[in-house]
């Protein structure tokens, strides 16, 4: 008995330990970056960039403040899925989808595209929510 | 013997009677479904028989692309011009940026032209006093003005519930599926509308 409980801690330590999503679409966008001068995602700066204001625009203006909660578009008030992988994986299929939000929504917030490299922290920080 | 043949008799006699009540039941049902389309005053709904199977997947698109911000307004309920002009913009799409890539963006407005209000059909009472104009939105057509123009403020801006016109669904019932009669309006917080 003790001896199965000791091969569980060790099993959900070893799994807590691991990179929360792996998913090839995620790593493919990373790499992408990477081709694109980005260098190592940092998700620290993802997350600073997340909760950063442009004047009164934000991410959280529409997506709220927390990745893993449902948010409400602020014009439109339609919902809007989690943005945590851990929650909604299904947002990190596809790198077309990713890309078409990245594009659309750094201009709205930003006013301008975001590098490579802000993009990479951002899904890294995500991905790993 | 006797009981037997009455039993036989009995069973077949039954049998038809239930099948002509079924029959007139499913009959009532498909006329009362009629009767309640011929009522209804207008009526949005994509004719998928009449689109080609590309235009279905266009449609798909369309739901997905812009759906995901906000109601996929029907088609039918601008003019081909007013779609080609909100096409034009989405890089400021009231103020949203609601770009698309090159291919997509086609698809979609090809979609929308091919299924926008028309002057003949159902859809030609939204065209009604238009003349020229290009109105970007459906809450801006003068048929829309008039269908809205006895609900008051408080039941739509003043109610947290709804806040704008612009949201179709949060009364009609069946907006979604591009139904707009007044026997599906439910005000939230207010009920029924009926004028």
């Amino acid at each position: 008995m003790k001896k199965i409980s000791v091969i569980l801690i060790v099993t959900a330590a070893c799994l807590s330990g691991l990179p929360a999503q792996a998913s090839p679409e995620v790593d493919k966008l990373l790499q992408k970056y990477q081709q694109q001068g980005a260098a190592v995602a940092v998700p620290e700066q993802g997350k600073n960039l997340w909760y950063s204001k442009n004047g009164d625009r934000g991410c959280i203006n529409c997506h709220g403040s927390t990745p893993a909660d449902t948010g409400r578009h602020v014009r439109t008030n339609k919902a809007i899925k989690p943005m945590a992988a851990s929650v909604n994986p299904e947002r990190y299929q596809d790198s077309k989808k990713v890309e078409k939000w990245f594009l659309r929504n750094c201009k709205w917030t930003l006013g301008r595209l975001c590098t490579a490299q802000e993009k990479a922290n951002t899904l890294d920080w995500l991905n790993s929510l | 013997m006797e009981n037997k043949k009455a039993l036989v008799f009995g069973s077949v006699l039954l049998s038809g009677i239930l099948t002509f009540s079924l029959y007139g039941i499913g009959s009532s049902i498909a006329s009362d479904d009629s009767k309640h389309e011929h009522d209804r005053e207008y009526e949005y709904r994509d004719k998928g028989t009449n689109y080609s199977t590309k235009s279905v997947g266009t449609n798909k698109l369309y739901m997905e692309e812009c759906g995901s911000c906000h109601m996929a307004y029907p088609a039918q309920l601008l003019p081909t011009q007013s779609w080609q002009k909100v096409m034009l913009g989405l890089e400021d799409h009231f103020g949203e940026n609601a770009e698309l890539d090159a291919e997509s963006h086609n698809s979609i407005e090809s979609y929308l032209v091919q299924s926008a209000a028309r002057r003949k059909g159902e859809s030609r009472k939204l065209l009604r006093n238009l003349g020229n104009k290009t109105p970007l939105r459906i809450t801006e057509l003068p048929y829309f003005i008039y269908e809205h123009d006895e609900i008051p403020c408080r039941f739509i801006t003043g109610n947290d519930k709804v806040s704008s016109l612009s949201q179709c669904s949060a009364c009609h019932q069946n907006a979604e599926k591009g139904r707009f009669d007044e026997d599906d309006v439910v005000i939230p917080g207010i009920g029924r509308w009926d004028d």
